[in-house]
C-alpha cells in the first residue's frame, strides 16, 4: 500500500486520465443551481400529477372518489426527483451507470456556490444554516398563529379546521427542523475541523442530505395547498386514514426528511470513525463530536423505521392496503409503535447535539477543563442506547399490554441517569471558575436552566400514575418545548454566536446579542411555564377552545409568546447588521478557544488544513500550568495551550 | 467516489498524507458498507415487526383468510434470482482475490442479469397480486414487502452494475484492478468497494431468505 | 461572605452552597407539602385522584431540591464565579479540575438510587391504585376485586348493581367524532349523553371508539384512557366525593377535537339508582334500536365509521359478522 500511495506519478496519471470525464457542476447561469432545481421540481410535479391521474383513471374506485391520492403522491415524488435532478444531485449516480467518473470538483468562488450542489462541508454547513432557519421561522410564524387563536376561548380568529392545520404544520415543520438544526449546520461545518480532517467521507451524500432536507420543506409545506392535514405531527391512524390528500404531504414529507437524516448521519458517522487525524484518539475527540456520533447512530438506525412507517401509510392511502386499518386486519397500534420507535430516539436526536455544544463551549468561557469528560461521553452513548427502549411511554394510556407499563416506566426513568451526567459535567466545569459571560455562555447557562425544568417534568411524565393527569395535556406540551426549544434551540444559538465568527469571519454584535438572549430567555420561560399549570388544570393539547377560567393564563402565555417571537427579530437584525450591512471583522480566535477548529486559517482553506495535523492532546487544557502541546500542524512550532493563558484573563479580549 | 480520493491525493504533499487519505477512504468504504447494512436492517425490521404484530393481533380474524394465497411461483423465481446474484458476487470476489478479473466480471454480469430479471418480475408481481391489497393484514404487509423488495433489488442491481462498469473503465485507465496488477489507489478503492458490495449482498441473501420464508412459506 | 479576603475567596463556596441548599430545600419542601400539595389538581374526588395527587407530591418533593440545587449552582456561577468581579480568583486547570472521582461516583450513585426509588414507587402505586385510572387495554392486570365478575356479567347481560351492593359498576364510554356517550350494561345497556356515577363505588370504564382514536379524560375523576376503534380499553377508579366533573378528549381526533367535551356528575347511590332505572325505562325503545351491548362495535357493511370496501361490493371481506363478539338479532 505504502509503495504505490507514495508514488506521485501514479496519482498524476490517475488525475490526468480523468480529464476527459464530464463535469458534474460548472460555472455560469446555464449550469445547475437552485433555479434549475426549481424548474426541475416544477416539471416533475406536473409529470407526476399527470401520471397519477393516468394510472388512477384505470381504477374505478379512484375515479369515482373524486380524490386521487396517487396523483398527489406521484406529483410530490417526481417533484423531489426533479428537484434533485435539477440541482445536480443525480449527475454522479447516473454517470456511474455508464462507468464514468466525475471530474474533480471545480471550486466555485463568491456567492454562487451557496446556490449549488456543493461538496465542501463548509459550504453545506452555511447552506444548512439558511435551511434550518427557513424551517424555524416558518414554524415560528405558525406558533404565533396558534397563540393568537388561544387568546380567547370564545372569539375565534381561525376556523376549527384552519386551526388544526396550523397546529399540525407547526408541529411537523418544527420536528423536521429540530432533527437537523445542529447536526446539519454545525455538525457538517465543524466535525471535520474538530477531528483534523480535510474532508467528509461522503461529500456527495452530505450534499444530498441537505438538498433532500430542503425538498422536505417544500413537500410538507405543500400540505397547505392540499387542504392541510388534521393529525398533528404524530399522524395517528385512523385519523390519518380518514384525512384528505394533505396527509400525503405529511407522510411523504417525513419519508423525504428521513432519507435526508439517514444520509446526514451516515456521512458523519463514517467521517468521524475514519477521518480522525493522527493522534485523535477516542479520548481526545471533542465532546461535540461525541454527541454528533451518538446522534448519527440514532439518525441512521431510527430514521429507517420512520421511512417504513411512512411507506406503509402511503400504501394505505394509495394502494388501499390496510396496515393501519383495524377493521381490515391492520392495526392502529402498529402506527403508534412504529412511529414512536422512531419518535423517541428522535427526541434524543434533538437533545444530544445540544449537550455537545454546551460541553464544547463551557470550558472556553470558564477557562477550565471539561469536568469528567469520560462520563460526559459515556452519558451520550448511554442515552443513545437507552433511547431505543423507551418508546412505549408515549402509549401508557393507549390500552397497550399493561405488563409493559412498569417496564417502560423503569427504562424511561433510567435514561435520566445518563442525562444527569450532562449536569454533573456542567456544574463541575463551572465550579469556582472565573467565568466570562459572553453571549454564547449565557445561552449555555440558559440550556441548563431550561433543560432542568424540561428533564424533571419528564420524570413526572414517565411515572404512570402521574402520567394519567398530564398525558395529552398542556403539561406535556410545555415539557417538550422546555427540552427541545429550551435545550436544543438555546444550544443552537449558543453555537451560532460562538462559531459564526469562524464560519463567516465576522463577529456578531454583542449588545444586540445580549438583547436577543435576555428577551428570548425571559419570554421563553414566561410563555411555557404557565403551560405547566394550564395543563395541570385540565387543558388538552391541540384545542381551539378551552375552559373559561383558563383564559388569563392562556392570554399571559400568548402575550409572552408574541414577545418571544419578537426576540427573534432582534436576532435577525443582528445577523443582517453584523454579517452583511456593517460587517465587523472578527479576530482569528475571538474566544481564545483551544478547539482545533479555531487553529485553522481564516477564511478556512478548501482543504481545511495545509498539512494533516497531528493531535497531541484533548482540547480542554485551559489554565493548566505546563499543559502539553495541542497539535502539530506541520508548519511552525506546535500550538500550545499556555499561549492562551495570558490573554484568557482579560474578559474583554 | 474515486474522483474524491484522487483530488485528496493530489493535494497531499507527502507520502504519509497520501497514505492517510487512502486509508481513511478505504476505511470509510468499509464502515459505510456496514452502516448501510445497519440502516437496511432497521428498515426490514420495521417490516418484520409489522408482519408479526398484525399476525399476532389478528384483528377481526383478518390476518390471513383462506383465499389469500401468495403467488409462490413468482416468489420462488425472484428469490432464486436474488440468491443467484448474491452467490455470483461472493464467488466472483473469491476469484478476484485470486486475480481473475475477467471471471469476476462474468460473475457480476450474471448477477446484473439475474437482478434485472428479478426486478422486472417483482414489479410485475406487484401489479398483479392475486388478492385485494386491503383484504387482510397479510395482504397489506405483502404489498409493503413487495415495494421494499423492489427497492432492495434495485440497490443490488445498481451496485453490481456500477461496480462492473467501473472495472471496465479502470481496465482502460490503469490496466486492471487485480491485486497483483495494481496497487494504485483507485484500484485499492475499487477492491474495497467490491468487498463492501459483496458483504452487503451476503446480507441481502440472508434477509431475502428470512423474508421469503415469512411471506411465501409460513 | 464579604468578610473574606480576596486570597481565600471562594474557599467556602461549596460549604455555603450545601448549607443554603439544605435550608432552602427543607423549608420549601415542607411549605409545598402542607400548603400546595393538598390542592394539586385534579383534587381528591376519587381514589385515583387522591393516589395520583400523592404521587405527584412525592415526585415534586424529590424534584424540588434538585431544581434548587442546580439553580443555586447557576446563581453562584453568575454572582460569584464571574470574571466581572475583580476579586474573583483565576480559574485553575489541570488534572485536579478535570474530574474528581468521589464527586463523579457520588453523583452516579445518588441519581441511580433516586431514579430506582421512583421507578419502584411508581410501580407500587400503579398496582396499589388499580392501574391509577389509566387505560389498561382489554385485559387489565391491575384491578379491584370483583372487577372480573362484574365485567363478565355485564357482557353476558346478567350484571346487576344496587346501592350498598359493593359491586363494581361497569360503564361503557363510546367516543366518536366528536362526542362521548355512555352505556350502562347493568341497566339493560341504555345509552346516555351524560355520565352519571354513584358515589363510593368502584367504576370500571370500558372505553372504545367508533371511528378514530380519542382519549377519554374525566378530569376530576383522574381517569384517562385512549378510545381505540375495535378495542376495549379498561380503566378503574372509585368515586369518593359528590360533585360534577368535566370530560374532555385528550387525543387529537380531527377538526372539532377542541369542542369534544361534556360533563358528568357523581351522585349518591340511591339517586343514581333512581336515575338509572327511570332512564332505562324511558329509553327502552331507543335501546332496542341500538346495537346489542358489546365491548366494541365494528362498522357495518355500508362502511360506516371509517370502514371502506373500495371494490364497490357491500360484502365485507371479513367472515366475521358485524358487531364484534355478539351477533345482531
Amino acid at each position: 500500500m505504502t509503495t504505490s500511495a507514495a508514488a506521485p506519478s501514479d496519482v498524476e496519471k490517475a488525475t490526468s486520465g480523468a480529464e476527459d470525464a464530464p463535469r458534474t457542476t460548472g460555472h455560469g447561469w446555464l449550469s445547475q443551481h437552485v433555479g434549475t432545481a426549481i424548474v426541475g421540481g416544477f416539471l416533475g410535479y406536473i409529470l407526476g400529477h399527470w401520471l397519477g391521474n393516468y394510472i388512477g383513471s384505470a381504477y374505478p374506485y379512484i375515479a369515482n372518489s373524486g380524490q386521487n391520492s396517487l396523483a398527489v403522491l406521484l406529483a410530490l415524488l417526481f417533484m423531489v426527483a426533479g428537484w434533485l435532478l435539477g440541482i445536480g444531485a443525480l449527475n454522479y449516480p447516473l454517470l456511474k451507470i455508464v462507468g464514468r467518473e466525475a471530474k474533480p470538483e471545480v471550486e466555485h468562488v463568491g456567492w454562487s456556490k451557496y446556490f449549488r450542489y456543493n461538496l465542501d462541508h463548509k459550504v453545506v454547513g452555511i447552506q444548512y444554516v439558511v435551511g434550518v432557519l427557513m424551517f424555524f421561522f416558518t414554524g415560528g410564524l405558525l406558533a404565533m398563529a396558534i397563540r393568537t387563536e388561544l387568546l380567547s376561548p370564545t372569539v375565534h380568529v381561525f376556523s376549527a379546521d384552519t386551526y388544526i392545520k396550523i397546529v399540525s404544520e407547526h408541529g411537523t415543520i418544527m420536528m423536521m427542523m429540530a432533527s437537523s438544526i445542529v447536526v446539519g449546520p454545525l455538525g457538517n461545518y465543524f466535525v471535520p475541523l474538530m477531528i483534523g480532517a480535510r474532508r467528509m467521507a461522503y461529500p456527495r451524500i452530505e450534499a444530498f442530505s441537505l438538498w433532500t432536507f430542503v425538498a422536505g420543506y417544500f413537500v410538507i409545506f405543500s400540505a397547505l395547498f392540499f387542504g392541510g392535514f388534521p393529525t398533528g405531527w404524530t399522524g395517528y391512524a385512523p385519523l390519518q386514514t380518514q384525512a384528505g390528500p394533505g396527509m400525503i404531504s405529511y407522510l411523504f414529507g417525513f419519508a423525504v426528511i428521513s432519507v435526508g437524516m439517514i444520509a446526514a448521519g451516515f456521512n458523519l458517522a463514517a467521517t468521524i470513525i475514519n477521518y480522525r487525524a493522527p493522534g485523535m484518539t477516542w479520548s481526545r475527540v471533542p465532546i461535540f463530536v461525541w454527541s454528533i456520533i451518538a446522534t448519527a447512530a440514532l439518525l441512521t438506525l431510527a430514521s429507517p423505521v420512520l421511512l417504513a412507517a411512512g411507506l406503509f401509510g402511503l400504501l394505505d392511502k394509495t394502494a388501499q392496503t390496510a396496515f393501519y386499518v383495524t377493521e381490515h386486519g391492520g392495526s392502529s397500534y402498529l402506527w403508534e409503535n412504529l412511529f414512536w420507535f422512531f419518535g423517541h430516539p428522535e427526541v434524543y436526536i434533538m437533545a444530544l447535539p445540544g449537550f455537545g455544544i454546551v460541553g464544547e463551549i463551557l470550558p472556553v468561557f470558564t477557562r477550565k477543563p471539561l469536568f469528567a469528560f469520560r462520563i460526559a461521553a459515556a452519558g451520550m452513548i448511554g442515552v443513545a442506547l437507552l433511547s431505543f427502549f423507551v418508546w412505549q411511554h408515549h402509549l401508557f394510556q393507549s390500552g397497550i399490554n399493561p405488563d409493559m407499563r412498569p417496564l417502560f416506566m423503569l427504562t424511561t426513568e433510567l435514561i435520566s441517569i445518563p442525562t444527569g451526567f450532562i449536569f454533573l459535567v456542567g456544574m463541575g466545569t463551572m465550579y469556582k471558575a472565573k467565568i466570562r459571560y459572553e453571549v454564547p455562555m449565557l445561552f449555555c447557562m440558559a440550556v441548563y436552566f431550561n433543560f432542568l425544568i424540561g428533564g424533571i417534568s419528564g420524570v413526572f411524565l414517565s411515572d404512570v400514575p402521574v402520567n394519567v393527569t398530564v398525558h395529552g395535556g398542556f403539561f406535556v406540551l410545555s415539557h417538550f418545548h422546555y427540552t427541545i426549544m429550551g435545550g436544543l434551540i438555546f444550544a443552537f444559538f449558543a453555537g451560532l454566536y460562538f462559531w459564526l465568527p469562524k464560519m463567516t469571519g465576522r463577529t456578531m454584535n454583542k449588545k444586540l446579542g445580549l438583547w436577543h438572549f435576555w428577551t428570548m430567555f425571559v419570554f421563553f420561560n414566561l410563555t411555557f411555564f404557565p403551560m405547566f399549570i394550564i395543563g395541570l388544570l385540565g387543558q388538552p393539547r391541540r384545542v381551539f377552545t378551552y375552559a373559561r377560567d383558563l383564559q388569563t393564563l392562556n392570554d399571559f402565555s400568548s402575550i409572552a409568546a408574541f414577545c418571544l417571537g419578537a426576540s427573534f427579530l432582534i436576532f435577525v437584525a443582528n445577523l443582517m447588521w453584523s454579517q452583511f450591512i456593517a460587517p465587523q471583522k472578527s479576530p482569528a480566535n475571538p474566544w481564545d478557544s483551544l478547539g482545533l477548529e479555531w487553529q485553522t486559517a481564516t477564511p478556512i482553506p478548501p482543504y481545511n488544513f495545509e498539512r494533516i495535523p497531528v493531535i497531541m492532546t484533548d482540547p480542554y487544557h485551559y489554565s493548566e500550568v505546563g499543559a502539553p502541546a495541542l497539535v502539530d500542524s506541520g508548519d511552525g512550532p506546535p500550538v500550545h495551550a499556555s499561549s492562551f493563558v495570558a490573554s484568557s484573563t482579560d474578559p474583554d479580549q | 467516489m474515486t474522483d474524491m480520493i484522487k483530488s485528496s491525493q493530489k493535494m497531499s504533499d507527502t507520502p504519509e498524507e497520501r497514505e492517510f487519505e487512502l486509508r481513511a477512504h478505504i476505511g470509510a468504504i468499509w464502515s459505510g458498507g456496514r452502516l448501510f447494512i445497519g440502516i437496511y436492517t432497521f428498515l426490514l425490521a420495521a417490516l418484520a415487526f409489522s408482519y408479526f404484530y398484525l399476525r399476532s393481533s389478528n384483528n377481526g380474524l383478518l390476518w390471513r383468510p383462506d383465499h389469500v394465497t401468495a403467488p409462490t411461483a413468482y416468489g420462488w423465481t425472484i428469490y432464486t434470482l436474488v440468491l443467484l446474484a448474491a452467490l455470483m458476487a461472493i464467488f466472483g470476489q473469491a476469484r478476484l482475490r485470486k486475480g481473475s478479473v475477467s471471471e469476476w466480471q462474468v460473475a457480476v454480469w450474471v448477477g446484473v442479469a439475474a437482478s434485472l430479471l428479478a426486478l422486472f418480475l417483482q414489479v410485475w408481481e406487484f401489479t398483479a397480486v392475486p388478492f385485494y391489497p386491503g383484504s387482510s393484514g397479510y395482504a397489506s404487509t405483502f404489498i409493503g414487502y413487495s415495494v421494499i423488495n423492489i427497492l432492495t433489488i434495485f440497490i443490488v442491481l445498481y451496485w453490481l452494475e456500477t461496480t462492473v462498469a467501473r472495472s471496465l473503465r479502470m481496465n482502460k485507465e490503469i490496466g486492471g484492478v487485480a491485486p497483483q496488477l495494481s496497487m494504485h489507489p483507485s484500484a485499492q478503492s475499487f477492491r474495497a468497494n467490491v468487498a463492501s458490495m459483496t458483504y452487503f449482498l451476503g446480507f441481502v441473501a440472508l434477509a431475502s431468505t428470512l423474508l421469503f420464508a415469512m411471506f411465501y412459506l409460513l | 461572605m464579604s468578610l473574606e479576603s480576596p486570597k481565600n475567596y471562594g474557599e467556602n463556596d461549596f460549604r455555603h452552597i450545601v448549607t443554603i441548599w439544605i435550608v432552602l430545600s427543607v423549608v420549601l419542601d415542607v411549605l409545598y407539602w402542607f400548603l400546595v400539595g393538598p390542592h394539586v389538581p385534579p383534587g381528591r374526588m376519587t381514589s385515583t385522584a387522591k393516589d395520583n395527587q400523592l404521587d405527584f407530591n412525592v415526585l415534586f418533593v424529590i424534584a424540588l431540591p434538585v431544581l434548587i440545587g442546580v439553580w443555586e449552582w447557576l446563581a453562584f456561577a453568575g454572582l460569584r464565579w464571574n470574571s466581572k468581579r475583580k476579586d474573583a480568583p483565576e480559574s485553575v486547570g489541570g488534572p485536579s479540575a478535570a474530574g474528581k472521582r468521589s464527586a463523579e461516583w457520588s453523583w452516579i450513585v445518588i441519581t441511580s438510587v433516586v431514579v430506582l426509588f421512583l421507578a419502584g414507587f411508581g410501580t407500587v402505586e400503579l398496582y396499589a391504585g388499580n392501574g391509577s385510572g389509566g387505560g389498561e387495554g382489554p385485559n387489565p392486570i391491575q384491578q379491584p376485586a370483583g372487577a372480573v365478575r362484574a365485567e363478565t356479567a355485564a357482557i353476558q347481560g346478567t350484571g346487576s348493581w344496587s346501592p350498598n351492593s359493593n359491586e363494581v359498576l361497569p360503564v361503557q364510554v363510546i367516543a366518536q367524532q366528536w362526542k362521548f356517550t355512555y352505556r350502562y350494561p347493568t341497566f339493560g345497556g341504555f345509552e346516555s349523553p351524560f355520565l352519571i356515577l354513584p358515589n363510593d363505588t368502584q367504576i370500571a370504564f370500558n372505553v372504545t371508539s367508533l371511528d378514530v382514536i380519542h382519549s377519554f379524560w374525566a378530569y376530576q375523576l383522574e381517569v384517562k384512557a385512549d378510545a381505540n376503534p375495535l378495542e376495549n380499553n379498561v380503566a378503574f377508579t372509585k368515586t369518593e366525593q359528590l360533585g360534577s366533573f368535566e370530560v374532555r378528549c385528550s387525543e387529537l381526533c380531527g377538526i372539532w377535537h377542541g369542542a369534544m367535551f361534556n360533563s358528568g356528575k357523581v351522585v349518591s347511590q340511591s339517586a343514581f339508582m333512581n336515575w338509572a332505572t327511570s332512564t332505562e325505562t324511558k329509553n327502552a325503545q331507543n335501546t332496542k334500536d341500538l346495537p346489542p351491548f358489546a365491548w366494541t362495535y365494528v362498522p357495518d357493511a355500508n362502511g360506516a365509521a371509517g370502514g371502506y370496501y373500495p371494490d364497490g361490493n357491500v360484502t365485507p371481506y371479513s367472515t366475521v359478522e358485524i358487531y364484534g363478539s355478539k351477533q345482531p338479532s
